[in-house]
């Protein structure tokens, strides 16, 4: 279930009839439009929504609103609901962040503002995001998506946000460039002749000057104050009598007229304030449910017809909320007067939202209510859908907010806190939590035991409870892998697997995705492929493609240690294939595909299509790549200018794919770090590389594991290099010895990639010593095993002396065709390496760049016509100012600083 | 009186603590209030005094004032000994 869209919340309030028309304020409003962010920062009751409604309705461009409320906090819910507000503007924003943010692994904020950014820039018209109440939000997390938002605003966006207290945003720095415009209490207070004009022209009062000026000093402007105020004399005749006593009093204003108000109300509507006061939205039917009486729809109209504090959130009066403060008013009278009601009407508010099926609502309210049996039964459904729209923090605030001894009874409402708790690292808890369950599993399994628990077992969710020990199996082996204890995660995965019903493909997917994981990192390659590949399926089957996609990354990486490049290369296309027939050809997780295929190019010296596919990579977008897509392109990316002789530029991108890297929970078999000392072995920086095995803690002797197996195989390398240079004979014997086990470990566990590098190594090593002889035999070994997969660049990236080696088999007649080939690839590499020109710069070589907008590719193409900037902002039928905009956004992600260079710059990239 | 950094732990413990506000405040208000009593002074201001159990709580009250669109005129965090004092006074 996707997080269900409140449209009250995206509802631009109407201009009220009943209110002051403020130009001067209007104007301001207008006036700084081409600002990034209006700030209209001021107390409760100064106006701020009804203000920014009457603009709304006559500003003349279209309007996005969002009113916040504290759930939003959340991160993901405050994006949805961004994103959903977005689409009153332009209805197909945004789609794919939606898509991404209900994604099992969804992608870092910045790169999903990134993307809807980009949509936003593209929107045809200049419009204005409102976010009113902001205030409400209480989370880093969200200031910092909102700041990112200001700082990349597309000029064609302007923000508002209405807010009691000011907002943690970068205000001094927005207001030093002069991005912000400021609406405050000051400006915000009614003048003395608004509200003359309001108590005489709205309200009909006729009121003396003094009167005006009295009422104006005693409320200081404040216009909730003087609305009741109105309200208060409208209902009575002693205008004077009343001006008097309310200016002589000290009472709080709101104090004051809020009791004048109510007072001139009949008795039932004092009660129906009262009781609908603690709701948060009013309905008609709701209000019934609340009273238990009927013509809730009437009397809500009624209050808005004589302006009482209620203000309709839909055009077609269904739902209406209370103004704040007198909302707040209300609640304070009824917790004086009648203090044991609340509970009882949170209950039935309750009762009557999961009727309506709206179990967020129900589940607050029934935690209002204090009645925590109610609202455990309830979260304990909504749990599954809770998960799979990504709102844990929700969840989690509304676990935490039940008492301890409900879980002891609730073994199905445990494990789901336990599922939570595990997501956010809390490992601990989430083995309190399953303990808890377990217990009740026992006594239902045996009867006979001894100390059943003393009180009933407590089951919402029946279906999720005949699930419950293949979930608590699934949890028990998702805390194993994270504490890195493979037995465990084994020994739960396949208890899991062996629990769940055939059927069960989700739950199939997740205990396979586990179990690959244990079995992958322990080197068993064989069986970690063959669970992938069943849990690929499974995804598949229950339509989670884009999880499914994820899957096959790890597919295509133990493929190509088992030195099967072809079959890497099929289930990358494969995973492509599957987003295409889901309709989605840029899902997540396709940009990795390209990557991976990079580096199967890569190895097959096609450094053409390779770079191609690392395009291809960049111009999917963001949105398309897992968190892992970063670091992993500035890999592949460093490994083809690696090929080209670009060292430096190598070692450069290696830097930052280090700084970029995150863990996806595969086991980490190529560090980074062993790159690195790779590139500076062939740099014939030895000194670096041995610092790095000292650092690493490496020796020829420590015993082998598929974990550290590339970081040895790194360290052979560094032996051999260190011999090479002559400064110890004892190296040799240390990396043959070394290379002997590394062979073994290799075949015993079928990674014939690593036993293709290790034989190579092996006739290297023979080589340095000057037994010819010797190296041809692994070297045979190492093409008859490499030959029918197509590798070309583990053999000639070694260089000259793999070269003579070559030559000599070629020689003797091993393996002609493939020793021609690579011979071939050779000299093709030395005729482009030795001329006097230094190698062009190939387009893939350059860092990733940011994607250009639709829009801006535009301007880009203009730009590369004879086209002057005012012709283009003609041609575009944009303001020149904007055009101007695009263009140094356009200079800023292709990194160039002049139309001429960045035209080049695009050609090369294949842009225009 | 230049006695400050006496309280050192001053985040975590509770202390003693008046927030004037400016109108007199209905009683019923208590509520959003916990634990501190209102008085009514004659310059037009309620006095909220009373223990506040750690700094979130005190910006928990903080908002509860921002909230009624109230006018904060001073927040004093009382030292035990002068409560004593004013306490011991008749």
């Amino acid at each position: 279930m996707p997080t269900p869209i409140l449209n009250t919340k995206l509802y631009v309030p109407p201009p009220r009839p009943e209110v002051v028309f403020r130009p001067r304020l209007v104007e301001l409003l207008n006036e700084n439009l081409q600002r990034r962010l209006t700030l209209v920062s001021a107390p409760a009751g100064f106006g701020k929504t009804t203000l920014l409604g009457e603009w709304a309705a006559g500003c003349g461009r279209p309007v996005a609103w969002l009113s916040l409320d504290e759930e939003d906090s959340d991160p993901t819910r405050f994006l949805v609901y961004l994103v959903a507000a977005l689409q009153t503007v332009a209805a197909n924003i945004g789609e794919g962040v939606s898509g991404a943010l209900q994604s099992p692994q969804p992608p870092p904020a910045e790169s999903l503002l990134t993307a809807l950014l980009n949509e936003v820039s593209s929107v045809e018209e200049d419009f204005v995001l409102v976010l009113d109440d902001y205030h409400v939000i209480d989370a880093g997390a969200v200031d910092d998506a909102l700041t990112f938002l200001i700082e990349h605003l597309p000029p064609n966006m302007h923000l508002v946000v209405a807010t009691r207290e000011d907002p943690r945003l970068p205000l001094a720095r927005l207001r030093a460039r002069g991005q912000l415009a400021e609406l405050r209490a000051a400006d915000l207070r009614f003048t003395p002749s608004e509200a003359a004009e309001f108590l005489g022209g709205v309200m009909g009062l006729s009121l003396s000057e003094k009167d005006i000026s009295a009422l104006e000093a005693r409320t200081e402007g404040w216009i909730a104050g003087l609305q009741l105020a109105a309200l208060s004399m409208r209902s009575r005749a002693d205008t004077a009598g009343f001006i008097e006593s309310f200016t002589g009093s000290h009472r709080f204003v709101l104090d004051y007229l809020v009791e004048e108000v109510l007072q001139h109300q009949p008795e039932r509507v004092q009660s129906f304030l009262m009781q609908t006061s603690i709701l948060d939205r009013l309905s008609g039917p709701l209000c019934d449910a609340l009273t238990g009486q009927e013509g809730g729809s009437r009397t809500l109209q009624a209050l808005e017809r004589s302006n009482l504090f209620v203000v309709p959130l839909d055009d077609r009066r269904r739902w209406y909320r209370y103004h704040h403060l007198f909302a707040d008013v209300l609640q304070a009278r009824m917790m004086e007067k009648r203090p044991d009601q609340a509970p009882a009407l949170h209950r039935r508010a309750s009762e009557w939202y999961e009727q309506e099926g709206l179990p967020e609502e129900a589940i607050r309210h029934a935690l209002a209510a204090g009645d925590f049996g109610r609202a455990a039964a309830l979260v304990e459904r909504a749990v599954p859908a809770m998960r799979q729209s990504r709102q844990e923090i929700t969840l989690l605030g509304w676990l935490r907010a039940l008492p301890d001894e409900l879980f002891h009874t609730r073994p199905v409402l445990s494990v789901g806190y336990a599922g939570a708790l595990l997501l956010g690292g809390e490992i601990e808890g989430a083995h309190a939590r399953l303990r808890d369950a377990e217990r009740w599993l026992d006594t239902a399994a045996n009867p006979a035991r001894p100390e059943p628990p003393s009180a009933e077992m407590v089951v919402v969710d029946e279906e999720e409870f005949r699930r419950l020990p293949a979930s608590i199996a699934v949890y028990r082996a998702a805390s194993a892998l994270a504490r890195g204890d493979v037995p465990d995660t084994v020994k739960y995965a396949l208890r899991a697997l062996d629990l769940m019903a055939e059927d069960d493909h989700l739950g199939r997917g997740a205990a396979a995705g586990l179990l690959g994981l244990a079995y992958w990192a322990s080197g068993d390659l064989e069986s970690a492929r063959r669970t992938y590949a069943g849990g690929m399926a499974h995804l598949q089957a229950a339509g989670n493609v884009s999880d499914a996609i994820g899957c096959a990354i790890a597919l295509a990486v133990i493929r190509i240690a088992q030195g099967r490049l072809r079959e890497a290369m099929r289930t990358y296309e494969r995973g492509l294939q599957l987003a295409k027939e889901q309709g989605d050809p840029t899902m997540r997780g396709t940009a990795d595909m390209h990557v991976g295929m990079s580096e199967l190019y890569r190895e097959r010296n096609d450094l053409d299509a390779a770079t191609q596919h690392l395009l291809r990579s960049k111009e999917q977008g963001e949105r398309a790549g897992l968190p892992q897509n970063p670091y992993r392109s500035r890999v592949a990316t460093a490994r083809i200018r690696e090929a080209q002789g670009d060292l430096d530029g190598a070692l450069e991108l290696l830097h930052e794919a280090e700084r970029l890297y995150v863990s996806d929970y595969h086991p980490n078999v190529r560090p980074i770090s062993a790159l690195k000392a790779r590139m500076w072995i062939r740099q014939g920086r030895l000194g670096e590389a041995l610092d790095w095995t000292r650092e690493r803690g490496l020796s020829p002797n420590d015993d082998l594991s598929y974990l550290r197996e590339f970081e040895h195989i790194t360290l052979a390398r560094v032996l051999i290099t260190r011999y090479e240079s002559g400064l110890t004979e004892r190296s040799i014997h240390e990396a043959l010895g070394l290379l002997d086990r590394l062979l073994e470990a290799a075949e015993e566990g079928e990674r014939t990639g690593s036993v293709i590098e290790v034989l190579v190594l092996q006739a290297l090593a023979h080589q340095a010593r000057g037994d010819i002889s010797m190296a041809l035999a692994p070297l045979e070994r190492a093409l008859k095993l490499a030959e029918p997969e197509g590798y070309v660049r583990t053999f000639i990236d070694e260089g000259a002396p793999m070269a003579r080696l070559l030559s000599e088999a070629a020689a003797r007649g091993i393996a002609p065709d493939y020793t021609g080939k690579l011979l071939a690839a050779f000299e093709a590499e030395a005729r482009r390496n030795g001329g006097e020109l230094p190698l062009p710069a190939s387009p893939a070589s350059q860092p990733p760049i940011e994607s250009l907008s639709r829009r801006e590719l535009e301007v880009l193409r203009l730009l590369g016509t004879e086209l002057s900037g005012p012709e283009i902002a003609n041609e575009l039928v944009v303001a020149l100012s904007t055009v101007r905009t695009h263009t140094k956004s356009i200079y800023r992600k292709l990194g160039v600083k002049s139309r001429r260079a960045a035209v080049r710059r695009a050609a090369e990239l294949g842009l225009i | 009186m230049k006695e400050t950094h006496t309280s050192s732990g001053a985040h975590h413990e509770p202390g003693l603590y008046e927030v004037r506000i400016v109108g007199h405040l209905d009683s019923r208000w208590a509520d959003g209030f916990e634990g501190l009593s209102f008085t009514h002074e004659s310059d037009g201001t309620t006095s909220l005094y009373g223990p506040v159990v750690d700094q979130a709580a005190l910006h928990g009250l903080l908002r509860r004032v921002r909230d009624l669109g109230l006018t904060l005129v001073s927040v004093t965090r009382v030292e035990p000994d002068q409560a004593e004092e004013a306490d011991s006074e008749p």
